[in-house]
């Protein structure tokens, strides 16, 4: 297919998902923005996360961990220093970009199950830590911006003003996630198609190959993981906005790093595309399998058994199937 | 500074350290057999022994005494994990290793949430395996109960490692998991080598599951969670591809946790977990392929 | 008025104008009250470390429907959602969301957990939804009522309860060496601080203090500690899950203190459990506090009370828990909401209910102690402040002692 067609149904899908997330909320219910919203900082980790584990093929278990820098940034930062909750977001970027720096740095030594073991490792002390440092974390009982944030930009009910409009709570926190994650995703993009990008695949695929061609792994490696970081950090600090202003350690436990890693596979590895999916998949099912049955432990029966089923079904994951849906439309033209 | 060292208690505390590690030991070589026949991180290790667990408490409700109900369940847990392997795992063989690893997760949160729905989550007791009572050795006061885990852990992984070294199907599956593809050519059915590696793996787990649950007093859905982790480690101190080192690594740890808790009292037991995956990490970037493993050649 | 000062009356009048028009979505006067229902909603840790407590749910929603069957409370009957937050208090935050926002309950009711309940607490002050009989006894439920007026708690306080061991050993062995197991949280920190109170002068009994956290596997290493201090007396300030296993680790270790085991980890059934992972010996002499009546001392067996404790569970929750002291606890709590209900008046609404239930004077519990009154006044939020203390003997619990104030 020629390269102008492939760049112009770039362009349309990008326009097209820019229009949905704008056109969205009307008609949407309030509660279902609110989860789309949160879904939507799951979308940010997890590009973040299939960088560094899909295009540069290191395993990462602790892609909640990141999330829970970013997260702790802006509720400490808003909290206790008065910082506006909006500012924070690049910050708490930040901050989680560093620590995925310091985590990547011992990763270059490693690879496969050691690597998960080191990012596994960072994954279980993050709740330990946090609870450990509880002068500045708020320790077991977490940080709740609720009483304490007078900068907020968001009220727990009602409406928020923007740019002169008045918009209701739970859309503005959609607009924001799913606005920062096309950007952020869109950027992603351009890297992957970049120097980086290819330098990233390099070391995936052969990391000797990449050596012996004059590729610096190392500081590949730790880029990928800095990187990762931004993203979930970012992701991280717009989760503690979108979940009523409050995080604890428990919010970012072990189980939130698995959650993102199914996320990733399941949405299909270097699809972009397939990460909102997985995002909407890890936000939503869990919910329809808890609507199915209220029992104790179905819902997570029904949810590893909707797992178990699409990677049986669809190895290439949800993005995958999305490839072979629009494949025949593009070749056609 | 002190000299008068209270030796009875560290003795005591290293025996209580084989013994929790002796726990470890048994899920890290099920855990490695997994993986080395099929380079799969099984992250359903622990929830499926934890379901054999449970599976051997109602035995033991329903008038099974403690060692006839773990006979049965270990039994049950091996046919189960081959039925597991041909129904959920056969289907996804080829996809990449990633994508299996996801699989393993799908079935943690199956296990683990069936054993909430089947189960209340009401505080549970296992009947002790061995006698509570202390018996005393050179003077010093040692549990039956830690000495007993010992002695199974050690004897599970003797009798795998005979199963391995000496019989034609544990040959069989020794070569299945180098080469696959020569085995194939050999006539052996690689397939079901893999079928029979994961009833083995299970079998071992609901060992190390009845082992831990009776000291622990009280055990609930979650218990094997952390136990899961500590096997990780230790397999992966003593070298991924080495089962001796997968028990070595766990004896390992299970004695430097014990102390670590006991002696160092401003590592409080939030970050045990933590200090004890820093260490072993520590000892990983200089010597990356663990204690006893080797660096594999790769061709590129 | 500054601009904050601005935006918050923006706040409050947006917030009322919102619950308004929700509440005239919903066709009547208040959320979660039609001319036939009452909804109310609550979390419970129904997995997770505090599993053991999902009963206190579990009775409190039987009740309801025995009292729904027997012509419910002015003519509405009670239901009653509860939701699990595996103890897990950004679960809380998300779960009581929901009920508020998307159910449009009438009130928060029997949501279990200190910490659980502080996640929610400004949340639901801000939009006045009642958080009624919270499931912990920290003591901020009832002191800081000034601060969060829609807010009340229901069990003794846990300060109360350890003041009393603290005065209780301070008088019987004033020379005792103390140990503390607790929970590393607002609730264990709150039982050392009673316990101190209740020791005044001889608070440097205190020998050691081992915490613990709710995700830990075990104590093992906090009882060696304690025993390598030559404890002689242990306080256990800890959930069901690990005050069993203190009595089996110490038995493992050869080492039998008196205990102290604080009230939420008493009941009758997590002890048979305790004697049954330790041993008979182990438990006994143990002492604890008690306020309602326990399913399986013989003393309440024919006890009016606990015969239709038994038919309800039979009837309403097939048969389960007719052990389990936590249902117990579900159904006095729910009979005081019911008594509470009644006294809202007609048709109930959320600021009606909540007088009410600072206005209580319930006599008739038949499920707590006799001679214990549930009471509340405007400026005393705490309903229950008195027990009894009680001795574990020959597996079963023996009150000793009279009636004790818990304050």
């Amino acid at each position: 297919m020629s390269r102008v067609l492939r760049v112009a149904t770039g362009v349309v899908i990008a326009a097209a998902a820019v229009a949905l997330v704008l056109v969205l909320p009307h008609w949407l219910s309030d509660a279902k923005a609110a989860e789309l919203a949160r879904a939507g900082c799951f979308f940010i980790a997890i590009i973040g996360l299939n960088l560094v584990t899909g295009y540069t093929g290191q395993i990462s278990l602790g892609q909640g961990a990141l999330m829970a820098v970013g997260a702790y940034t802006t509720a400490i930062l808003t909290a206790d220093h008065g910082f506006r909750d909006l500012w924070t977001i690049p910050l708490a970027g930040l901050v989680a970009m560093a620590a995925g720096f310091a985590v990547g740095l011992p990763a270059r030594r490693l690879s496969g199950l050691y690597l998960a073991l080191a990012t596994f490792a960072f994954a279980v002390a993050m709740p330990a830590l946090l609870k450990r440092f509880s002068s500045l974390t708020g320790g077991s009982q977490g940080i709740n911006l609720f009483d304490q944030a007078l900068n907020r930009s968001t009220g727990a009910l009602g409406h928020v003003h923007v740019l002169g409009r008045t918009v209701a709570t739970n859309d503005f926190l959609f607009y924001l996630t799913w606005g920062i994650g096309l950007v952020l995703a869109g950027a992603a993009w351009l890297l992957v198609r970049g120097r980086i990008g290819r330098a990233f695949r390099a070391v995936r695929d052969s990391e000797v190959a990449a050596a012996s061609a004059g590729i610096n792994t190392g500081f590949y490696k730790t880029l990928a993981f800095g990187i990762s970081g931004f993203y979930a950090g970012v992701g991280g600090s717009l989760f503690v906005l979108a979940s009523n202003w409050f995080v604890s350690p428990s919010t970012f436990g072990f189980d939130k790093s698995l959650l993102l890693i199914v996320g990733a596979v399941v949405g299909g590895l270097g699809s972009l595309a397939g990460m909102a999916l997985g995002a909407l998949f890890i936000q939503f099912v869990p919910d329809w399998a808890a609507n199915l049955s209220n029992a104790p432990g179905a819902p997570s029966v029904f949810f590893g058994a909707a797992i178990v089923l699409v990677m049986i079904l669809l190895p290439g994951g949800l993005g995958g199937l999305l490839r072979r849906l629009t494949e025949p439309l593009t070749r056609r033209l | 500074m002190v000299f008068a060292v209270d030796w009875a208690g560290v003795a005591q505390q290293v025996v209580a350290g084989l013994s929790s590690g002796g726990i470890y030991a048994i899920l890290a070589v099920a855990f490695v057999l997994i993986y080395r026949a099929t380079g799969v991180v099984n992250f359903a290790q622990g929830e499926l022994a934890m379901f054999s667990t449970f599976v051997a408490w109602t035995l033991t409700q329903h008038g099974f005494g403690y060692w006839p109900a773990f006979v049965v369940t270990v039994l049950a847990s091996f046919a189960g994990g081959i039925a597991l392997e041909r129904v959920v795992i056969r289907p996804v063989e080829k996809a990449s290793v990633l994508t299996i690893a996801i699989v393993t997760i799908g079935l943690f949160f199956i296990v683990n949430g069936a054993a909430f729905w089947i189960w209340s989550p009401e505080v549970k007791s296992m009947p002790n395996a061995f006698s509570t009572r202390p018996i005393r050795i050179a003077g010093v006061a040692f549990s039956i109960s830690d000495l007993g885990i010992i002695g199974v852990s050690l004897l599970a992984v003797l009798v795998l490692w005979l199963f391995f070294r000496f019989t034609k199907l544990g040959l069989a599956m020794r070569a299945a998991a180098l080469n696959p593809e020569s085995s194939r050519l050999t006539g052996i059915r690689v397939s079901w080598t893999i079928a029979l590696g994961w009833g083995l793996a299970t079998a071992l787990g609901a060992v190390a599951g009845l082992m831990a649950a009776p000291p622990l007093g009280s055990f609930d859905q979650n218990f094997m969670q952390p136990i899961l982790l500590y096997a990780f480690a230790g397999a992966v101190l003593g070298g991924i591809d080495s089962a001796l080192g997968a028990v070595i690594g766990s004896l390992v740890l299970g004695v430097f946790l014990n102390l670590l808790g006991t002696y160092v009292s401003w590592v409080g037991t939030d970050l045990r977990q933590a200090a004890a995956l820093a260490v072993i990490l520590g000892v990983l970037l200089v010597r990356p392929a663990g204690l006893l493993g080797t660096t594999a050649v790769r061709r590129v | 008025m500054g601009a904050m000062g601005k935006s918050r009356v923006l706040f409050g009048v947006l917030s009322a104008l919102v619950i308004v028009s929700a509440a005239s979505a919903g066709g009547s006067s208040t959320p979660g009250v039609t001319a036939k229902q009452i909804l109310i909603g609550g979390t419970t840790p129904l997995s997770g470390p505090a599993s053991a407590y999902a009963a206190v749910a579990k009775g409190a929603d039987a009740y309801f429907k025995y009292v729904n069957d027997h012509g419910g409370v002015l003519g509405r009957s009670i239901k009653y959602k509860y939701e699990d937050d595996a103890y897990d208090p950004s679960q809380t935050i998300a779960k009581v969301r929901d009920l508020v926002q998307s159910d449009k309950v009438f009130a928060i009711y029997n949501t279990l957990g200190t910490e659980q309940n502080l996640a929610v607490r400004s949340y639901l002050n801000q939009l006045k939804v009642p958080q009624l009989l919270v499931a912990s006894g920290a003591s901020t439920w009832g002191n800081d009522y000034k601060k969060y007026p829609w807010t009340i708690g229901y069990q003794p306080s846990y300060r109360g309860e350890a003041a009393i061991y603290g005065r209780y050993i301070a008088k019987t062995r004033p020379t005792a060496r103390i140990g503390i197991l607790y929970q590393n949280d607002a609730y264990g920190k709150e039982l050392i601080a009673g316990l101190q109170r209740g020791l005044g002068k001889k608070a440097k009994l205190i020998v050691s203090k081992q915490g613990y956290d709710v995700t830990d596997t075990d104590v093992k290493s906090q009882i060696a500690r304690l025993k390598s201090k030559k404890v002689n007396t242990l306080m256990v300030f800890a959930t069901p899950k690990f005050a069993i296993q203190s009595y089996s680790s110490a038995r493992l270790l050869g080492w039998r203190p008196l205990v102290f085991v604080n009230v939420v980890a008493s009941a009758s059934n997590t002890m048979t459990i305790a004697a049954l992972a330790s041993s008979k010996r182990q438990t006994e002499g143990s002492i604890s506090l008690a306020f309602l009546k326990d399913p399986i001392n013989p003393r309440w067996v024919n006890d009016k009370a606990v015969k239709l404790f038994r038919t309800i569970l039979k009837k309403y929750n097939g048969g389960e828990g007719l052990t389990d002291y936590y249902n117990v606890y579900g159904m006095s709590s729910a009979f005081t909401l019911v008594d509470a209900l009644k006294h809202s008046g007609k048709n109930p609404t959320r600021a009606s209910v909540m007088h009410a239930v600072t206005h209580l004077n319930e006599r008739n519990n038949p499920f707590v102690l006799p001679g214990i009154v549930v009471k509340t006044t405007a400026t005393n939020r705490f309903p229950i402040t008195q027990a009894r203390l009680e001795r574990y003997h020959n597996g079963q619990w023996v009150y000793f002692g009279p009636l004790v104030h818990v304050g």
